[in-house]
C-alpha cells in the first residue's frame, strides 16, 4: 500500500536565510520537511476573539504561507481587553481588520488577509482556497456544514471555542490524513562504521531516527456530535466520558438558541437559561442532568484569558501537525478544564 | 468581586522574558493584573523571533525585559510594568526586593538562577511558581515555603560530564569529539584550562599492562626533562598556527602515538590516523549544495572537513592576530569561524574513530546545548501558570497542583496531567530548618577555591559564600567581601586544620541560606572526582515523584538530554523535574549587559570550573514512584 504524503507545496522548495535563521529552533524539532510543508500552507481563520487571537499568533508565528482573518464584528471595549492584537483606538472597527497590523508584524513572511463578511454568507468554494480551516464562535450548524464540505476536499478542520475556565479542541482531517513519526533507528550489529566503534547486535541508536509512515481516519463533526447514548455500549463508556463533551452540547444549544455565548452582564438569566438547557440536551440524549452539576455554570462565563492560552497553544499546534503532516494528531477532541488543570484527548463518533 | 480587587493591586515578579515570559507577561495583562516587574539579562537574538512574540527583527540586540515591556504596553497602556536588564543574582534583588512581591513566577532557562530565585523566595516566604519547556513538553508547579517540596527538595540529575581519557583517548560517541573540538578551540584560541587537555592522555589507567607503568608515565610527563611539557597553544604558535602542521600533529601525529597504547585497541576499533597529503589527492566528490536543503545539514565528507579546518583556522588566527598580543577568543556557536572549527575538528576526529560524520547543524545543536522550542508549548505552560496564580491569589491553596504536559495522551487520556504539590523534605539542604550535608573530599589535595568554586557554588548553589571552620575560634575560611581571603585561595584545607569530621559554616547572606558542612576525608576518591556528597548523592536519591508517563519529563528526555558541552555557562542541563532550556550564551549577550555585569560575569567565571564528577546513570527508574495524578 503506498502511503501518498501530499508532495510539498509551495512555489520554490528553497529555504531562505532569513527563513532558516528565524525558524532554527523550531525547525530542529520537527525538521526542514514539515516547515516546508508549513509554509506552503494557506488557513482560513474565523474569530478574532481572544482564542482566535492566540491561533493566530501560533500560527503566524509557525510560518505558514497565508492566514486570512474572518471576523464580521465589531471592536468592543470588551473585544478589546480579551485580545493583544487590537489596539486601544480601534472601538468600532471590524474586529478582523483591527487585529490585521499587529497580527502581520508578528512575522513579515506570512500573508496575513482580511475578510469582514460573516462567516454564513460565504459560498463554498470560498473555503476550497484553504488547506485547512479554523472556526471559532460558530453555530453549530455553521461547523456542520463547513465540516462537511471541506473534509471531502481534503482540507483540514478544526473547531475550538473558550467558555470561562473551560474550552475544547474539535479535528477531522478526513478519512485518511497521512503522516510520519520519526522513531529511534534499531541498529543492527555490522562491521560498518556506525555511530559507535562498539556496535552491537539490535542496539538502538540514539542518534539515528527513521520516519515511519502512518494513515488514520477521522469522522465528521456530526457524527461526533450526534453520539448515541442509549445503547448499552454507550453507557458503559459514560464512567470514562469526560463531562466536558456534555457540556460542549449545552454551550452549543445556548449559543444556537440566544444568538451569542453566556455574558457575565446577564449572569442570573442566563444562568437560569443555561440549566435549562442543560436538562433539555440531557433528556433528548437520554442520560441524567447529574452529569452536568449546577456547579458548571458559574464558570462558563467570558472567555478566560489563560485558557484561550492553553487551547489556543493545542489548537495551533494540531494545526502545525495536520499541515506539516508530521506526528499522530490528538483524535478527535480536546477538552481543558482550567479548575482542574487537566487536559484530555478523546474520541467521540464511529470507531 | 475579591479577587479582581487583589488582581489590581497585587505585585508580582516575573523573572524572565524570553519563551515562557513574554506569554506569561501577555496572559497577566489581559488576566488583569496590573503591577508587574519583568527582570532578564539577555538581548534579543534573531532566532528568538520564531516565539518570543512580543519582539520583532528590529528588535534585535535590545534588552528582552525593556522590549517586552514596551510591546505589552502597546496593547495594555494602563498596565504598570518595570523592567530590569540585569541578572536576578545581582545582591540588589535582596529579600527586601522580593518582599515588595505577592507572588513570584519564573521562566527561566537555567538551573543557578532558578536555585537562587527558590532560597530568596524562601528566605522572604513568597510563593513561587516555577516553569519549563523543551520542545514538545513543558511543566508547572507552586512552591510555597513549608507547605510545598521546594525547587532543591528533589535532588535532580547533574549535567553529564565526561571523563577526561574518553574524550583524550577513547572517544566513542560523536559528542566525545564534539567535547574535544570545544576543548580545542580554548586550548588553540581562548582560555587555556589544565583540567581540559586535548593531547593523549599517557596517564590513561586503561592503557597500562600492569598499574605501575601507568604512574610512571603520569611522572614522566609532568616532569622537565625527557618529555618536555609544551602547552597546545604555545606549539601552535611556534608554528605561526599553520593549518597543516595543526591537522598532521591532531589527527596523524597524536592518533599514532595512541595506537602504540596498544592495550586500548585490544577491544576497540582502533583509530585510523589521517594525512593532509593522501587527502588533497582524493577527488573531491562532495555535491554542490542544490538549495533543497539547509547548507547546514549537509554532512560533508573528510575533504570537505578538511578544506573547513583549513579556512576556519586561518580566520581565527587573524582574529588572534588583529585583537594583540595575549589575545583569547570566547567560544561562540553564533560566531561562524569558531562553528565552523568546532564542526571541523569534530567531525576529523569522528573520522578517525570510525564514527559516521554530522552535519554542522548537528553539531550546532551539541556544541551549543541547543534545546528546540516552539510558541505553542509556552503558550499552554504560560496559562497555567497564571491559572496557579489566580489560586494562589484566591487563597485556594489547596487546589494548587504541579501540572505535566505531555506530548501524546497518557494511557488515561491526559495531555496536561495534574498532580498533588508533594510536602516538603524534611532532609532538603535548602528548606530544612538546619541544613546539613556531608562531603566527602581530600583535604590534603582540596584548595579553597575548589571548595567555594566548585562545592559551594556550583554544587550548592551559593552565589556569594561565607564560610567560617567550626573550629571554636570561628576561623574564617572564605569571605564574600572581595579580597578579603584571596589569599587563602590557593591553599590545601588540610593548611588550616581541616581533616576528618571536621565542620564548616557556609552562608549566603544575601539568599538568607546557612548550611553546615561535615567534612570526610577520603583519599580514595575515583579519577577525576573531586569530591562526592554522602548520603544526598543523585544517583542514590529516589526518583522524583512523576506522572505515570514518566518518559518525558520526569526521567529527562533521552532526546533532548544533550551532556553539557559547556565551558562558560551557568549548570544548564536536563532537569528532571523542570526543564532547562539553557543555551551557551552568544558572547554578545555579556557585553550588553549593564553595569552589573561584573557581577553577572563573575557568576559566569566561577562557573567555567565545571566540578570533575564521575558521569551518572541518568535513568532512574519508570515506574517506582506512588503517582498521586488527579482526575
Amino acid at each position: 500500500l503506498a502511503l501518498a504524503l501530499s508532495r510539498p507545496r509551495g512555489e520554490d522548495n528553497i529555504i531562505s536565510e532569513e527563513e532558516a535563521a528565524q525558524y532554527d529552533r523550531q525547525i530542529r524539532l520537527w525538521g526542514l520537511d514539515a516547515q516546508k510543508r508549513l509554509r506552503g500552507s494557506r488557513v482560513l481563520l474565523v474569530g478574532l476573539r481572544g482564542l482566535g487571537a492566540e491561533v493566530a499568533k501560533n500560527l503566524i508565528l509557525a510560518g505558514v504561507k497565508g492566514l486570512t482573518l474572518l471576523d464580521h464584528e465589531q471592536v468592543t471595549e470588551e473585544s478589546r481587553r480579551a485580545q493583544f492584537l487590537i489596539p486601544v483606538d480601534a472601538d468600532g472597527q471590524n474586529q478582523a481588520q483591527a487585529s490585521l497590523e499587529r497580527a502581520q508584524l508578528l512575522n513579515p513572511m506570512v500573508e496575513v488577509k482580511v475578510d469582514t463578511d460573516a462567516v454564513e454568507s460565504k459560498p463554498d468554494d470560498f473555503f476550497f482556497q484553504f488547506d485547512a480551516v479554523c472556526l471559532t464562535r460558530c453555530s453549530k450548524d455553521l461547523m456542520v456544514r463547513v465540516d462537511q464540505l471541506c473534509a471531502s476536499r481534503n482540507i483540514k478542520v478544526f473547531c475550538g471555542d473558550v467558555y470561562g475556565y473551560h474550552g475544547y479542541m474539535f479535528s477531522d482531517l478526513g478519512q485518511e490524513h497521512h503522516y510520519v513519526e520519526e522513531k529511534p533507528k534499531v541498529v543492527k550489529g555490522s562491521n560498518e562504521a556506525n555511530d559507535g566503534p562498539e556496535a552491537k547486535k539490535g542496539k538502538v541508536d540514539p542518534n539515528e531516527t527513521t520516519m515511519v509512515k502512518k494513515t488514520i481516519s477521522f469522522c465528521s463533526l456530526k457524527e461526533a456530535l450526534e453520539v448515541d447514548w442509549t445503547n448499552e455500549k454507550a453507557k458503559s463508556s459514560l464512567k470514562r466520558t469526560p463531562a466536558d463533551y456534555f457540556l460542549l452540547q449545552v454551550l452549543l444549544k445556548f449559543r444556537t438558541d440566544k444568538g451569542r455565548d453566556p455574558q457575565p452582564d446577564s449572569f442570573a438569566e442566563d444562568s437560569q437559561l443555561f440549566l435549562q438547557i442543560r436538562d433539555d440536551v440531557l433528556e433528548t440524549m437520554g442520560l441524567s442532568s447529574e452529569l452536568l452539576p449546577n456547579t458548571f455554570v458559574s464558570y462558563c462565563f467570558s472567555e478566560m484569558a489563560p485558557v484561550c492560552a492553553v487551547v489556543g497553544g493545542v489548537l495551533g499546534q494540531e494545526l502545525v501537525k495536520a499541515l506539516s503532516q508530521r506526528d499522530a494528531p490528538h483524535r478527535n477532541f480536546f477538552f481543558f478544564d482550567g479548575l482542574k488543570g487537566s487536559g484530555v484527548v478523546d474520541y467521540f463518533g464511529s470507531k | 468581586m475579591a479577587l479582581a480587587d487583589s488582581l489590581f493591586s497585587c505585585r508580582v515578579l516575573v523573572v524572565g522574558a524570553g519563551g515562557i515570559g513574554c506569554e506569561l507577561l501577555k496572559n497577566l495583562v489581559l488576566t488583569g493584573f496590573k503591577n508587574i516587574e519583568v527582570i532578564d539579562l539577555d538581548t534579543i537574538d534573531v532566532s528568538n523571533l520564531n516565539r518570543q512574540f512580543l519582539f520583532q527583527k528590529k528588535h534585535v540586540g535590545k534588552s528582552k525585559a525593556q522590549v517586552a515591556k514596551e510591546s505589552v504596553l502597546r496593547f495594555c497602556p494602563s498596565a504598570n510594568i518595570t523592567a530590569y536588564h540585569d541578572s536576578i543574582m545581582n545582591p540588589d534583588y535582596n529579600m527586601e526586593f522580593f518582599r515588595n512581591f505577592q507572588l513570584v513566577m519564573n521562566a527561566l532557562d537555567n538551573r543557578a538562577a532558578r536555585n537562587h530565585v527558590n532560597r530568596m523566595c524562601l528566605a522572604a516566604d513568597i510563593p513561587l511558581i516555577e516553569s519549563g519547556t523543551a520542545g514538545y513538553l513543558g511543566q508547572v508547579t507552586v512552591i510555597k515555603k513549608g507547605q510545598t517540596e521546594c525547587y532543591e527538595c528533589q535532588p535532580k540529575p547533574t549535567q553529564k560530564t565526561f571523563p577526561g581519557c574518553t574524550i583524550r583517548n577513547t572517544p566513542s560517541e560523536p559528542i566525545h569529539c564534539i567535547v574535544w573540538a570545544k576543548y580545542l578551540f580554548n586550548q588553540l584560541f581562548g582560555e587555556e584550562d589544565a583540567d581540559r587537555e586535548v593531547s593523549p592522555d599517557t596517564a590513561d589507567p586503561e592503557a597500562a599492562w600492569n598499574p605501575a607503568d601507568a604512574a610512571a608515565r603520569a611522572t614522566a610527563s609532568d616532569q622537565d626533562g625527557d618529555i618536555k611539557r609544551v602547552s597546545t597553544k604555545e606549539w601552535a604558535r611556534s608554528t605561526g598556527y599553520d593549518p597543516v602542521k595543526l591537522f598532521n600533529k591532531l589527527f596523524k601525529d597524536d592518533i599514532m602515538y595512541l595506537l602504540t597504547m596498544d592495550k586500548l585497541w585490544k577491544k576497540r576499533k582502533a583509530p585510523l590516523p589521517l594525512d593532509w597529503t593522501e587527502i588533497q589527492q582524493i577527488e573531491s566528490s562532495q555535491e554542490e549544495s542544490c538549495g533543497m536543503g539547509l547548507k547546514d545539514q549537509q554532512v560533508l565528507g573528510v575533504q570537505g572537513y578538511t578544506q573547513l579546518f583549513r579556512r576556519s583556522v586561518e580566520t581565527l588566527r587573524s582574529q588572534l592576530i588583529e585583537k594583540g598580543e595575549g589575545a583569547e577568543l570566547v567560544w561562540d556557536k553564533d560566531d561562524p569561524s569558531a562553528m565552523d572549527f568546532v564542526s571541523a575538528a569534530a567531525n576529523l576526529r569522528m573520522n578517525v574513530f570510525s564514527m559516521n560524520m554530522k552535519s554542522r547543524f548537528d553539531v550546532k545543536s551539541m556544541a551549543g546545548n541547543i534545546i528546540p522550542a516552539i510558541a505553542t508549548t509556552n503558550a499552554v505552560i504560560a496559562g497555567l501558570i497564571v491559572l496557579e496564580a489566580l489560586k494562589i491569589l484566591n487563597s485556594d491553596f489547596d487546589q494548587c497542583r504541579t501540572i505535566f504536559l505531555n506530548k501524546q495522551p497518557n494511557p488515561r487520556k491526559k495531555l496536561l496531567v495534574p498532580c498533588a504539590l508533594d510536602r516538603p523534605n524534611s532532609n532538603c539542604y535548602v528548606c530544612a530548618s538546619k541544613p546539613e550535608v556531608t562531603v566527602k573530599l581530600n583535604v590534603h589535595k582540596t584548595i579553597v577555591q575548589a571548595l567555594q568554586d566548585k562545592i559551594l557554588k556550583e554544587k550548592f548553589g551559593m552565589v556569594a559564600p561565607d564560610v567560617q571552620i567550626e573550629d571554636g575560634k570561628g576561623t574564617i575560611l572564605i569571605s564574600s567581601e572581595e579580597g578579603e581571603t584571596e589569599a587563602n585561595n590557593n591553599k590545601f584545607l588540610s593548611g588550616f586544620g581541616i581533616r576528618n569530621g571536621s565542620r564548616l559554616q557556609a552562608d549566603d547572606f544575601l539568599q538568607d541560606y546557612t548550611l553546615l558542612v561535615n567534612v570526610i576525608h577520603s583519599e580514595e576518591l575515583e579519577k577525576d572526582v573531586e569530591f562526592e556528597v554522602v548520603g544526598d548523592a543523585p544517583d542514590k536519591a529516589p526518583a522524583p515523584s512523576a506522572p505515570e508517563e514518566g518518559k518525558n519529563i520526569a526521567n529527562g528526555n533521552k532526546d533532548s538530554a544533550q551532556p553539557s558541552t559547556s565551558s562558560k555557562a551557568a549548570a544548564e542541563d536536563d532537569d528532571v523535574l523542570i526543564i532547562d532550556s539553557d543555551e551557551e550564551p552568544s558572547s554578545s549577550t555579556m557585553e550588553a549587559s549593564p553595569e552589573s555585569s561584573n557581577r553577572k560575569r563573575k557568576h559566569h567565571d566561577a562557573d567555567d570550573a565545571a566540578s570533575k564528577r564521575k558521569r551518572l546513570d541518568q535513568q532512574p527508574s519508570d515506574d517506582d514512584e506512588d503517582i498521586i495524578a488527579l482526575d
